[in-house]
């Protein structure tokens, strides 16, 4: 066989092997095979560079003792830790005699004569080496060196293959992972467990990998950070021991997680307790995780005790001199900080646990986000269901009370007619009476007139007294901001403008003077028409709410609050009846509660009134007077 | 002579009011809604307007803010057929309110005292700008 062909054929056979499996220390012994078989040689070692120790470790060889096997050699020792570090191919057929030979007893290299050492080129200086020994002394040609640094070369691509393969593989394993605890998640509507099941996912070997985790939500109105779970060995000890039960519990991840959830045992760790006694307020440039809320991204610490952030107190209290912080952030709103540790086996963060991290924290977001929305629509309907029912009882009471007024109403101008008429025939007799002299007939009319008005004057004060009593809605006013009640209830409504997509537009007069309201009764006002205007708002949209102070009639200040919707508005013949107490167009329930915040607003001295522009949507004005009404209204 | 408008949907109430009231020596023109005032206040202002409140078509409070917003600050009586309206701050823009009632004492009472008032702005000035 000649040299040309040789190589060719070697080549043609490590293609391949190199294409026929993925699976790298396969296809090195089958390279070696190859190489055994097609040069004239008595032993053939391949070695590769190993990532964490930098050494070059035998991966694969033949005609070499078995004890080679462990051989670990370091860059530049010796003819094959030359070839790495040079990248370059050194043919030697006296190998002993080199001055860069170093002895290596497990290989028992006494008996090989010759050697050939090539590398395994890569950018960065050698991924490995490939060397040949032949136990008869002889020159390697320049055709042998150029075959084996072709498949070197082929070995290179195989390397790459297999790291690709390697991080796929890995991908695929945290995909799988993610997937997991996205069900786990899904198994429970509690919060605990969820957030639970996100940390214990951060701690586990499998997935994130920390020692500790610590998780802090951030109150939504005080603006503090406060510790709510801590997952973690309390000690060393117990660090072992959780690591080693974990570790048998490989395979059924899920299952495991969504079990021990239930169990609620956390809440025994010491360290869990540290972390629930841990608050925060965020301040710009105090601490740390202030200001991983405040940047909203992720720091990696590594020298604690030196970093400006953070207090000797708390590097104390964790432990470490490393540790990292993520921010939890849904809807560009930071809900809260994560904070992990590697405080047992003190590895490294890498960058890569830190993207790991960031993922596992969308999900930690994701689950306070719905509790969060999910909790705040059960107060919110319970709130609004009570204020609903109140307006209810109040409307149908009203409506009876109004019925009452109506034909109150219709009695009393006749009743003025017919009493002012008697008494001016009354007066007419007497003038009569003064022209004509006594009469008897005159004095009779007189009586009977004197009896009109006299029961005219009975039935009008019978139907004063009626009125009063079913004058309902007695209000108890206290001096008060308008805006806060405004904001108020706007919070109320918060998730449900969320939900439903609408986008709400505020613009609160500020410093505008107190009123005297009855708060709660002003709050189911504005209840009324915040609801009213998301039943109209299906689709989304705007609502838009405006306090401010104006003049009325040139004499009267007064203050108004604006309720703009998009929702279309409502049909004439709807829109006609709308203070009407007995029509609704729900078909449960009463009416639109527009005839019951009238009357509250009434009896605070004010007004409202609505503004209906079809295709557009509808606006509601409250008018509330600003000063008392002046002393000749007084009862 | 004094003039008073007399502005009521009844035209039974309208006719009292004018009998009682030139019985007592005023000069009394009526108007049944706020579109009859306007027309006649076009032609003549008078010393005061008896409004009522409760009208079909526009209302006599909303009658009152657009004589207050138009024609100056003519003195106004509101009246009601009952109290419920003492509570809302509009009215409170007018001079005096008076619940209606067969007995017409209280409101001769209140327009003698109002055109005895001290005056801050003559009566039948309807130059908005005097405020």
């Amino acid at each position: 066989m000649t040299e040309s062909s040789l190589g060719l054929e070697t080549l043609q056979e490590v293609t391949l092997i190199a294409n026929s499996t993925l699976d790298l220390d396969e296809t090195l012994e089958k390279i070696i095979q190859v190489i055994a078989n097609k040069m004239h040689i008595d032993a053939c070692a391949i070695y590769l560079v190993n990532e964490s120790d930098g050494l070059l470790h035998l991966k694969a060889a033949k005609g070499l003792p078995e004890k080679a096997r462990h051989i670990n050699l370091q860059i530049g020792q010796g003819v094959t830790g030359w070839v790495a570090q040079h990248g370059t191919s050194l043919a030697l057929s006296e190998a002993m005699q080199d001055p860069r030979f170093v002895y290596f007893p497990e290989i028992e290299e006494e008996k090989f004569n010759s050697m050939l050492s090539v590398p395994i080129p890569a950018d960065c200086p050698t991924l490995g080496v490939i060397n040949v020994h032949s136990i008869p002394r002889r020159m390697f040609s320049l055709e042998e060196t150029r075959v084996l640094e072709t498949i070197a070369g082929q070995v290179t691509g195989c390397l790459r293959n297999a790291i690709q393969f390697h991080q796929n593989q890995m991908t695929l394993k945290e995909i799988q992972i993610l997937y997991d605890i996205s069900l786990a998640v899904q198994s429970t509507l509690k919060l605990e467990h969820g957030l639970w099941i996100i940390l214990s996912a951060i701690t586990m070997g499998e997935a994130g990998g920390f020692n500790r985790a610590m998780l802090f939500t951030l109150g939504e109105k005080n603006q503090q950070l406060q510790g709510i779970m801590g997952l973690g060995p309390d000690s060393h000890e117990d660090a072992v021991r959780i690591w080693t039960e974990l570790d048998k519990k490989k395979g059924n991840l899920l299952q495991w997680v969504i079990n021990e959830a239930q169990r609620d045992l956390h809440r025994d760790s010491q360290f869990h307790n540290f972390v629930c006694g841990l608050n925060y307020s965020v301040i710009p440039n105090d601490n740390i995780l202030s200001e991983t809320v405040l940047q909203k991204k992720p720091f990696n610490i590594t020298k604690a005790r030196e970093h400006p952030l953070v207090s000797q107190e708390f590097a104390d209290a964790l432990g470490v001199d490393s540790f990292a912080t993520v921010p939890l952030i849904a809807h560009e709103e930071v809900l809260g900080v994560i904070l992990v540790d590697n405080r047992y086996d003190q590895k490294p963060i890498t960058e890569e646990n830190l993207r790991f991290l960031a993922r596992f924290t969308v999900y930690a977001s994701w689950v306070i986000e719905n509790s969060r929305l999910f909790s705040k629509l059960l107060d919110t309907n319970r709130e609004l269901l009570s204020m609903k029912e109140q307006l209810v009882q109040a409307e149908r009471l009203s409506a009876l009370g109004e019925m009452a007024a109506e034909v109150a109403h219709e009695i009393k101008n006749p009743l003025v007619s017919i009493g002012g008429f008697a008494r001016r025939l009354k007066d007419k007799m007497a003038d009569l009476s003064q022209k004509w002299g006594d009469n008897e007939d005159l004095k009779s009319a007189a009586n009977y007139s004197d009896i009109i008005s006299g029961e005219v004057e009975r039935l009008e004060r019978l139907l004063k007294n009626t009125l009063i009593y079913s004058k309902s809605g007695a209000i108890e006013t206290e001096e008060c901001q308008l805006n806060k009640l405004v904001e108020e209830v706007l919070y109320l409504f918060k998730a449900g403008l969320y939900e439903k997509n609408i986008n709400l537009i505020t613009s609160l007069e500020a410093d505008l003077p107190l009123l005297n309201l009855d708060q709660q009764k002003i709050k189911q006002v504005l209840i009324n028409l915040f609801y009213n205007a998301l039943e109209s708002l299906t689709l989304g949209g705007l609502l838009k709410v405006e306090t401010f102070q104006e003049d009325y009639a040139q004499k009267q200040k007064m203050i108004t609050v604006r309720v703009e919707d998009s929702g279309g508005g409502v049909p004439q013949e709807v829109f006609e009846n709308i203070f009407n107490p007995f029509f609704t167009t729900k078909h449960t329930g009463t009416g639109l509660g527009l005839s019951i915040c009238r009357k509250i607003i009434e009896n605070h001295g004010g007004t409202i009134r609505v503004e209906n522009q079809l295709g557009k949507g509808v606006t509601v004005y409250l008018h509330l007077p600003l000063q008392n009404s002046p002393d000749y209204y007084k009862n | 002579m004094k003039t008073i408008l007399v502005v009521d949907d009844e035209q039974n109430i309208r006719f009292l009011y004018k009998e009682e009231l030139e019985d007592d020596g005023y000069q009394v023109t009526v108007a049944s809604n706020g579109e009859e005032t306007f027309k006649i206040l076009d032609k003549q202002i008078p010393d005061l307007i008896i409004l009522d409140i409760k009208m079909p078509g526009m209302d006599g409070i909303e009658v009152m803010r657009k004589i207050k917003d138009e024609k100056g600050d003519i003195p106004i009586i509101l009246c009601s057929a009952y109290g419920q309206y003492k509570q809302d701050f509009r009215v409170w823009a007018s001079d005096a309110y008076v619940v209606k009632s067969a007995d017409l004492r209280e409101l001769k009472l209140t327009i003698k005292e109002i055109f005895n008032r001290p005056k801050v702005n003559g009566p039948g000035q309807n130059d908005p700008s005097n405020y």
